[in-house]
């Protein structure tokens, strides 16, 4: 049975360090007690292994199930299902959940603010404005933890919230494990709301976009499907995975003589692509003379970032980074992302990992006979409704497997075939790469240059502030880059896998004040510098995120990008405006977000959230830079509103 | 036919310089802002990466501006004589010629981090 740790302010009056590692006793101690007790319930077992997770299985709260079971309403309920729950959840690894209440999993949230986050490994619960950022939170958090924590949403309109959160986890391959609370039982439903907030089939409504969905009807059966989906959500290509969890299952008092297993953990390793293919990907690129790799989410960990550099080095090959994360460092000389059109263009042989679109990627560019690689795990799971999986691409090799999992066999592959001969070619190759690339950092500064005074501020400035303000600390951008023209990339310095997590997957608005908060707070017990550069719109959608920082303390720094427009929305009806010859002068109507305009100041201070602004003079920007990240240091949000060009 | 050819684009290149001239680069200010040129270009023409490419300093040459804006393609929208008449691409040409180079990224000093 897991121990109670002493303390009852888990949030405030405990220093994190101290209450981390009670927490870390306690939960030793829980699992030895557990074990023991296991054995006796359940008979003998697969014998605990060394690693880094427990093995063994644990039964929930034995020694307190002979207690009288006490009535369903207002009775303190020292044994139930939710408790048990609470249990398989932290025996995964999950740390954190994060919701906004809701009646249909009372039962789970009272297990987690009285049993999960008071005895150990604690799971802390994270307070929400709303379900999709929620699940936004556990969509960044997993993004530098690499693992996922977990979501609770209210049947129905709370699953209908966080839907939209839910498919862009999805469509950027990153694990959720969400629980969505569901009344079974309608002769338990008390009232006509309950009815209204009751489904048979909650989880239909993202089944599209999730990669398992169960609704278990006993513990046990719990226990299996939670490791079920945390192991699903966990395979390349990760994805969300949705729970839906009976209220009574939840808030049932465990019946004397009931034994439900915490089930061993045990992840499958990634797939890899098979040998033979693997020696033909390695010779074809070995013999190129124009080899280019593309890679969009190929570097799932650090080490995935370091096999890339690996990869290139051992091939002094031009890599082109599609940003969907930190695959390859930003200012290497082999990094030729500036140059994707003609590097494409006069290639080869093509590598593409992890492309979500292969044909966008290099449609139009290919040269004659140019040969077609694919590494993706992308063609190991697909559904059909949403599109998300783009265009279809002819290859010449496909390998359905995960590339980080490829990587140290393809490095290794191609170590091998590289004569002396091809070592000179590819040590020629690199020269010339390592002089474009300089030629290109010199382009990228000069453009950044124009316009340098401008008022509004432009994208380039407000990401040289910023820069400049962080560079020399241990910083993280939580930010996809497109709407600022990706200029982090092109004048800043980044080697780190946490330095940046890619964008929302889907472009689905609301995505980035969430994910910042939910990636802060994995960077959090790093001590990293958290940041963010998100738009104004975006910020709109879920501002309630700020609150959610500033409540528990997650220190980052949030640099909104205010242009006063959902901007790209304003070019589209310019367009239509424009074809049916009506002129662009009222184009601005229903896309500007002025008159008036938002005052991002007073929104976060009114959630508690330091801020500086509206910066209008780019003088300004470096000193309100560094007043808030001062804030930061201390452990807290602070907001910095910037007036700035479109992009 | 080929004489032809050449009368007319001499006659075309020199109204054009004729416009260069004669554009209010003020007004022109004013039509960049209203007519949306720096929603995707950026208020001084900086550009804005994806969204539209750099047009100042130093733009290209005004036939070339202004047959850009009448056929565009692609995230471009297409400004017809309908809405745009040529001597408002004059102005915006006058307004684009008259925005400094300014400093050289060489002399900014966070752009050499």
């Amino acid at each position: 049975m897991p121990r109670r740790i002493k303390s009852t302010d888990t949030e405030q009056a405990v220093g994190r360090r101290k209450f981390l590692k009670a927490a870390t006793l306690a939960g030793t101690g829980a699992i030895a007690a557990s074990a023991a007790a296991v054995g006796a319930a359940v008979g003998a077992e697969t014998p605990p292994a060394a690693g880094k997770k427990s093995p063994v299985q644990i039964t929930s709260r034995a020694s307190e199930q002979a207690a009288p079971p006490p009535s369903l309403e207002g009775a303190t309920h020292t044994t139930c299902g939710s408790d048990f729950m609470v249990d398989v959840m932290r025996n995964l690894g999950i740390e954190y959940v994060a919701a906004i209440p809701g009646n249909t999993f009372k039962g789970l949230h009272e297990s987690i603010i009285n049993y999960g986050m008071l005895t150990g490994p604690t799971l802390e619960h994270i307070s929400c404005m709303h379900e999709e950022i929620s699940v936004a939170i556990s969509h960044g958090y997993a993004k530098i933890a690499g693992k996922p924590m977990a979501c609770m949403m209210h049947s129905t309109v709370g699953l209908q919230h966080g839907s939209m959160a839910i498919y862009n986890a999805w469509a950027d391959r990153v694990p959720v494990f969400a629980i969505v609370g569901a009344q079974m039982d309608a002769a338990k439903r008390r009232s006509y709301v309950d009815w209204q907030h009751s489904v048979f089939d909650g989880p239909a409504l993202v089944r599209d976009f999730t990669k398992f969905d169960d609704t278990p009807i006993s513990l046990s059966h719990f226990a299996e499907s939670a490791n079920r989906a945390y192991k699903f959500s966990m395979t390349p290509p990760y994805g969300p995975t949705v729970l839906a969890v009976d209220q009574n299952l939840q808030e049932d008092p465990i019946e004397k003589g009931t034994v439900a297993n915490i089930l061993k953990h045990v992840q499958p390793s990634p797939p890899r692509g098979d040998d033979a293919a693997v020696q033909e990907v390695a010779r074809l690129l070995v013999g190129a003379e124009h080899p280019v790799i593309v890679a969009d989410r190929a570097a799932r960990t650090p080490a995935g970032l370091a096999l890339m550099v690996e990869l290139a080095e051992a091939l002094q090959a031009p890599v082109v980074d599609m940003y969907g994360r930190m695959n390859f460092p930003w200012r290497h000389p082999l990094n030729q992302t500036r140059a994707q059109a003609e590097k494409i263009g006069e290639a080869d042989v093509i590598l593409g990992l992890e492309l979500t679109d292969f044909w966008g990627a290099t449609n139009g560019r290919l040269a004659p006979g140019a040969k077609r690689i694919s590494i993706t795990s992308g063609d190991l799971y697909l559904k059909a409704n949403y599109q998300d999986f783009e265009r279809f691409t002819p290859v010449d090799i496909a390998l359905a497997a995960d590339a980080e999992a490829t990587l140290p066999y393809l490095v290794e592959a191609v170590r091998k075939l590289t004569t002396s001969a091809r070592r000179a070619v590819f040590k020629a190759r690199g020269a010339k790469l390592a002089r474009d690339h300089q030629t290109a950092l010199e382009q990228s500064r000069e453009a950044a240059a124009v316009g340098w005074d401008a008022q509004p501020i432009t994208t380039a400035r407000m990401c040289a502030e910023v820069y400049e303000q962080i560079r020399n600390e241990d910083w993280a951008l939580c930010n996809g880059t497109v709407f600022q023209n990706n200029w982090p990339q092109q004048l800043w310095t980044a080697t780190q896998h946490h330095q940046y997590i890619g964008d929302s997957g889907a472009y689905g608005l609301g995505y980035l004040p969430g994910a910042t908060v939910g990636a802060a707070l994995a960077h959090r017990k790093h001590g990293r510098l958290a940041v963010a550069i998100g738009g104004d719109g975006d910020l709109m959608f879920t501002p309630g995120a700020l609150w959610t920082a500033a409540h528990h303390k997650i220190p980052l720094l949030y640099v909104v990008h205010n242009n006063r427009a959902y901007h790209q929305e304003v070019m589209y009806v310019q367009m239509m405006a424009n074809k049916r010859n009506r002129g662009i002068d009222r184009a601005h109507l229903g896309n500007a977000i002025t008159d008036p305009n938002v005052d991002f100041t007073k929104l976060a201070n009114g959630m508690g959230v330091f801020a500086e602004g509206a910066i209008t003079d780019p003088k300004d920007l470096g000193p309100a830079l560094k007043r808030a990240i001062a804030v930061v240091k201390r452990g807290e949000p602070a907001l910095v509103d910037v007036i700035s060009q479109g992009r | 036919m080929k004489w032809a050819s050449v009368v007319v684009a001499i006659f075309s290149i020199s109204l054009a310089v004729a416009a260069e001239q004669t554009g209010d680069a003020a007004n022109g200010k004013r039509l960049f802002m209203t007519v949306g040129c720096y929603e995707c270009h950026g208020t001084t023409g900086a550009g804005g990466g994806l969204a539209g490419p750099r047009l100042a300093p130093n733009p290209l040459p005004f036939v070339g501006v202004k047959a850009k804006l009448r056929t565009a393609s692609g995230r471009m929208p297409v400004f017809s004589e309908a809405v745009l008449k040529d001597s408002d691409i004059a102005d915006i040409y006058a307004y684009l010629q008259s925005i400094p180079a300014g400093n050289s990224a060489r002399d900014i000093e966070l752009l050499n981090r």
